[in-house]
């Protein structure tokens, strides 16, 4: 039986998963909505991964999370590794390209640049709490223009005069669009506009101050918008290079940090069958009122965090 | 007499000099609790919606301490002289507050510095104890040991950084933030108790040698106005060859950090910096995920360098 590594990635807006061997082949990989739900998320990734996988020749013996909710699904998978999206997609994209420079990534939420050198990040910056400029922007645009999110790199790039949308903050791009739209600019020239003014917003904001040096890859789920890649050459006047994988690689980081991690232990494929579920309560103990969240399994706690000071610590009592 | 104290805003950067004085003039100090999450909301309802996090908070304060001592202390600040000035809050705090309770029979003990008008720390202190009914000789004594006393403090607490300093082998994280902010147990707290999870031993940029972070700032910028800011972008400079990264903290949406940290990103080169912008939102997610990440790539640095310094 030859030994194999799960990495979990659940974002804001997409779950993804991979399994790998010890050489960081691909043995089995998912990518789907998470919804709002991670628990269920993990749950139908974890379902699809093992009908991909074969079980019978490979063991999973090491699982890490990342991602927004890595906390969460980390308890849930009992995962040996749980570590932040930033250096699970470092490790993950330098696992394929050794030589990269720079790294561009746009999610669903976040953004955020890694300045890499000589295989070892140096420098990142990230936005700030605000989501001005990521996927959510695209995705709500596009519902205003009544175009899937999907359809707006090829129409970009029909365009031969982007139209200017100020991109700084959503709410005020919005309005510009809006009125850009009345007065009759063509519809393919404010989506190459909108794509236009993320990278713009990008650079500015998140790049700010930092040298971006080629190789240059480009990751996060608005990598697969084919408008915000040449957008991206156009202004940096350097090849954009994209992984067809480019959405797996924070979960191929992390199941790499997994498998260099000494501690293993088997996983065991049957969570569909758990009922997990999270509860909320909130700490009387003092004036902060802090909202505990309560992970259990099978009605067992298995976790808790959220407290701000020790008194609202909850104690989990060993299962039997 | 009761004199009640705000533990928010200028408590963090006078506290000695204060407690000092009124605790020498024979005054009952009544200090406000901790922040917490019934103050921030408090503060919230009092404050003007585009004010900042810490304004909001100091609002909070304020309130708690209505009708549980005789006068409370608001201090104005206008500046220390031409070229020297504070954030406006400062400014404005005395008449904010004073109208913002005006239906609360609060009662206010200020005091005022306006160097440009000839109003100095000791003027003040002279009026506030006349305001108190104390006498000439006692108020200007109070003063002196309250001085006396926040110059020790200071110094020992320098001393106690310059110490932490010297640990050349963990993991030095410098947060430049004001006093306030890096203090509070709302804000600061947990973004400091994060990076010491993470084994980082915290280097607070507010304490530093001020007059000489002053000459410091004045060379990276030379006409920078708040005196506030300038001490902490001195810091920088003082302490930048010896730490592994900076943490530049500030609570949304404060104009003079606003600047000042843009400022910092394009000029300070060699440390990663990272720039975290605190609001009210509790969910810490975010929080961590940038604080993580960022403690990783330092360490990843760090050890670099260190493989580099063996192999030579």
């Amino acid at each position: 039986m030859k030994k194999a590594y799960l990495g979990v990635d659940v974002g804001s807006i997409s779950t993804k998963g991979v399994i790998i061997d010890k050489n960081n082949k691909i043995l089995a990989e998912a990518y789907l909505w998470t919804e709002g739900n991670p628990i269920g998320a993990v749950k139908r990734l974890i379902s699809e991964l093992a009908n991909q996988f074969e079980q019978k020749k490979y063991k999973v013996v090491g699982v890490g999370t990342t991602g927004s909710a890595r906390k969460l699904t980390g308890t849930i998978l009992g995962a040996n590794v749980v570590k932040n999206e930033i250096t699970a997609h470092a490790i993950g994209t330098t696992s394929l390209y050794p030589e990269v420079r720079t790294i561009f990534e746009i999610g669903g939420q976040d953004s955020k640049i890694i300045i890499i050198e000589d295989g070892i990040v140096v420098d990142y910056a990230m936005n700030t709490l605000c989501a001005a400029g990521t996927g959510a922007f695209l995705t709500s645009q596009a519902r205003r223009l009544g175009l899937e999110v999907e359809e707006f790199g090829p129409l970009a790039l029909q365009s031969n005069n982007p139209t200017n949308i100020a991109a700084r903050c959503t709410v005020f791009a919005e309005s510009d669009l809006v009125h850009k739209m009345q007065i009759g600019h063509r519809r393919e020239d404010i989506v190459a506009g909108l794509c236009k003014a993320v990278v713009t917003n990008y650079l500015n904001n998140v790049g700010k101050g930092k040298k971006i040096k080629s190789p240059i890859v480009f990751q996060g789920g608005v990598s697969k918008n084919i408008g915000v890649i040449k957008a991206f050459s156009d202004v940096t006047k350097e090849e954009i290079i994209v992984d067809p994988n480019s959405h797996l690689l924070g979960a191929l980081g992390v199941a790499i940090l997994a498998k260099n991690k000494k501690s293993e232990k088997d996983f065991d494929f049957d969570i569909n069958e758990i009922e997990f579920e999270t509860r909320g309560v909130e700490c009387k103990k003092c004036a902060n009122n802090c909202e505990i969240i309560c992970v259990f399994k099978d009605g067992y706690l298995i976790d808790s965090w959220g407290n701000r000071c020790e008194n609202g610590a909850i104690k989990i009592k060993e299962q039997s | 007499m009761k004199i009640g104290i705000p533990r928010a805003f200028l408590y963090y950067k006078y506290r000695y000099l204060w407690e000092t004085f009124f605790h020498e003039l024979g005054c009952e100090i009544v200090l406000s609790p901790e922040t917490n999450r019934q103050i921030v909301k408090d503060g919230i309802n009092y404050a003007m919606d585009e004010s900042c996090l810490s304004s909001k908070i100091y609002l909070g304060h304020v309130h708690y301490l209505i009708d549980k001592c005789d006068y409370i202390l608001v201090p104005r600040i206008a500046n220390f002289g031409l070229g020297e000035v504070v954030c406006t809050k400062f400014q404005a705090a005395y008449d904010v507050i004073a109208n913002t309770f005006r239906d609360q029979n609060i009662k206010i003990l200020n005091y005022n510095i306006d160097h440009r008008k000839k109003q100095t720390e000791f003027k003040a202190f002279m009026k506030m104890g006349k305001e108190l009914n104390k006498r000439k000789f006692e108020i200007i004594r109070a003063y002196f040991m309250a001085k006396q006393a926040e110059k020790t403090y200071f110094q020992l607490e320098l001393k106690k950084q310059q110490e932490l300093l010297k640990r050349d082998s963990e993991l030095k994280v410098l947060i430049v933030s004001h006093a306030y902010n890096i203090y509070d147990k709302f804000v600061g707290e947990p973004i400091v108790k994060y990076l010491e999870k993470l084994d980082c031993i915290i280097i607070i940029g507010e304490i530093s040698p001020k007059q000489e972070a002053k000459q410091e700032a004045k060379e990276m910028s030379p006409t920078l106005p708040w005196t506030y800011n300038k001490e902490l972008l001195g810091a920088i400079k003082l302490y930048q060859k010896q730490v592994d990264g900076i943490v530049l903290m500030s609570s949304f949406p404060c104009g003079p950090d606003s600047l000042v940290n843009e400022m910092i990103i394009r000029k300070v080169k060699g440390k990663p910096i990272l720039n975290l912008v605190l609001d009210e939102q509790e969910g810490n997610a975010g929080m961590e995920t940038r604080l993580e990440s960022f403690v990783d790539i330092i360490k990843l640095k760090k050890d670099v360098v260190n493989e580099k310094q063996k192999e030579s």
